[in-house]
């Protein structure tokens, strides 16, 4: 047990830093991530720290609002910086309802965001183990085996420490599963935090049997029930996220080609009308191409949005398919008879090894991407950040190649 | 992997577990494991000490059984032990009559005993000081940093343990109505 860590002249509560430093590294990894994954690290950042501010904030507010005649005495203990005078669940719930409300607010999408905060929690999780070791809360059963250690005046399970070294490896696992949060590694969002879920569970259900302290709730241990309920559901979510059909997966395509290009992009929407059903194309955009020994050349682009029951994978072999019937060869940069871009799948945010990622990122860098699609889904938000579709269009950058639409939609084409 | 592989081990991970879950009130019994063990943490009951005060008397804290009792470790190099013993000297004021008591446990092991004892003095604080000379009560105690501020129970049971700062009047007054209100209520 070590509550008070000496630092020079300075003593920390032992508790308190490790929990900070814990929530340090674990945002250090989730931008990480965040950067890697496409989705709003920024966002993400700001509005869990305003949410811890806000859920600390909330604990001191609902201690004092359950014990009014503190304030009446001492109004300033409103502002002590002590680590008395808080009201946790209070808290956590003002925090979460912070949290909540601000993610909403700016469009952050559930499951990529999830994703994106799971080792974070991971490292949350490990970091009160850890803090509790060092308090000695939450301790262990008396044990004979030679690791236990010495507290409140037995020999005990340091069931703080079996928490901590499996969290640690759960860790580990997603770094490598993600190549150090470089990847997914998957199709579907949620799956990595619905994995990570299901392993701080299972941790849960392993190491609170060694836990002197119970919760006793018809004979069961009350933690234990939750844990396990939590491990149940989020495996009955994995299943259905991996297994699950893909139904009226709504997709956005970009079609490019300057070969021909009239002729190619109508006879590939004909193409993708076979697999997928087309809700709507946009007008055809005549793009300038700037290479330098392109001069007058121009390439055609048009988005589709379409909807479909095939997987992502299926979906791409098609897209390529159409691709080299069209004549196109993968080695070949000048001459693109036809190019087809899954812009997005459904709301489905993931970076693969291969280096296929959806969204695509040229959806926010281009702009014979971006305008045929604002033209077609005006209310379109992008899947990883929530960012509106006029607010990409604002951000690209007013000097690349101009633009210009040529055609309206033409009906049967 | 495959669908057939994914559910044979859910189901299994899942049954597994909730045998573990199951089981774990027959392998481990929920003992209330801090019932008469005696350490510095609340649920367990209080370590036990008789030490002198200035003037010589000796206190025990099972001289005060059946009352709350606040244990107050502190020393006068400690200027965050001396910012919260006014607060202290407060909830004193107001409980004392109700048969809260607070010991306040000068560190002497570590401490000028002349200097703790013209300070409390001087301050003219109405609860009772005590001297642990030889650090026992301290190392009883766990103490890791000062101000150590434990509070007992009317049966002995350890009740909080605020190391540092925390314990501020209005913290320990809404601790010592809810002990009160208990008492009332049995």
């Amino acid at each position: 047990m070590f509550p008070i860590i000496d630092i020079g002249p300075l003593a920390f509560q032992a508790g308190g830093m490790i929990q900070i430093l814990s929530l340090l590294f674990g945002l250090w990894f989730t931008l990480r991530f965040a950067n890697n994954m496409g989705t709003n690290g920024d966002a993400i950042e700001n509005n869990l720290l305003l949410g811890l501010l806000m859920g600390i904030v909330g604990a001191r507010l609902g201690f004092l609002l359950q014990n009014p005649s503190i304030m009446a005495d001492n109004p300033l203990s409103i502002i002590s910086f002590t680590p008395t005078m808080l009201d946790i669940p209070f808290g956590l719930l003002a925090g979460a309802l912070v949290i909540y409300v601000s993610f909403q607010r700016s469009h952050l999408p559930l499951w990529p965001t999830l994703d994106t905060l799971s080792p974070l929690v991971i490292l949350l999780f490990a970091g009160a183990h850890l803090a509790n070791f060092a308090t000695g809360n939450n301790f262990g059963l008396p044990t004979t085996l030679p690791w236990g250690v010495s507290l409140w005046n037995a020999t005990r399970h340091p069931v703080q420490i079996y928490a901590l070294i499996l969290s640690a490896a759960l860790l580990i696992w997603l770094l490598i599963r993600t190549r150090f949060l470089k990847y997914t590694n998957n199709h579907h969002s949620g799956l990595i935090f619905t994995q990570t879920l299901a392993g701080l569970a299972l941790i849960t259900v392993v190491t609170r049997a060694l836990v002197a302290d119970k919760a006793p709730l018809l004979g069961l241990d009350l933690i234990q029930a939750i844990a396990w309920i939590v491990l149940l559901a989020s495996l009955g979510l994995l299943y259905w996220f991996q297994y699950g059909k893909p139904n009226h997966i709504r997709v956005f395509l970009s079609l490019g080609s300057n070969r021909n290009p009239r002729e190619q992009t109508y006879k590939a929407s004909q193409d993708i009308a076979k697999f997928a059903k087309i809700l709507n194309r946009s007008s055809l955009y005549e793009t300038a191409d700037i290479r330098p020994n392109h001069a007058g050349e121009t390439y055609i682009n048009r988005v589709l949005e379409v909807e479909t029951d095939l997987s992502y994978p299926e979906l791409i072999e098609r897209t390529k398919a159409i691709e080299s019937n069209h004549g196109r060869q993968l080695d070949d940069k000048e001459d693109v008879p036809m190019d087809i871009d899954i812009l997005t799948y459904g709301n489905q945010v993931f970076v693969m090894p291969s280096g296929s990622a959806i969204p695509r990122q040229g959806l926010t860098k281009h702009r014979y991407v971006a305008l045929p699609l604002a033209e077609i889904a005006p209310d379109f938000r992008h899947p990883a950040t929530g960012t509106a579709i006029e607010d990409i269009l604002k951000h690209l950058d007013e000097q690349e190649q101009p633009v210009q639409k040529i055609t309206e939609v033409e009906n049967g084409t | 992997m495959r669908k057939s592989t994914f559910l044979i081990f859910a189901g299994g991970l899942l049954l597994a577990s909730l045998a573990w879950v199951i089981l774990t009130p027959v392998l481990f019994p929920f003992a209330q494991s801090a019932d008469k063990a005696v350490a510095a943490h609340p649920g367990f009951q209080a370590p036990g000490f008789s030490l002198e005060t200035p003037a010589g008397d000796i206190v025990s804290l099972s001289d005060h059984n059946g009352q709350p009792v606040l244990v107050f470790l502190w020393a006068s190099w400690c200027p965050i032990c001396k910012g919260a013993m006014p607060d202290l000297e407060t909830v004193y004021q107001d409980y004392a009559d109700q048969g809260f008591e607070i010991l306040a446990v000068d560190m002497a092991f570590q401490d000028t005993l002349s200097t703790a004892i013209e300070y409390f003095q001087t301050e003219a604080y109405s609860y009772t000081m005590l001297i642990d000379r030889d650090g026992q009560m301290a190392q009883d105690y766990q103490m890791h940093g000062l101000p150590t501020s434990i509070l007992v129970g009317p049966d002995g049971t350890v009740l909080d343990v605020t190391i540092g700062s925390g314990m501020s009047a209005g913290y320990l007054s809404v601790q010592l109505d809810q002990v009160f209100a208990i008492a009332e209520g049995e």
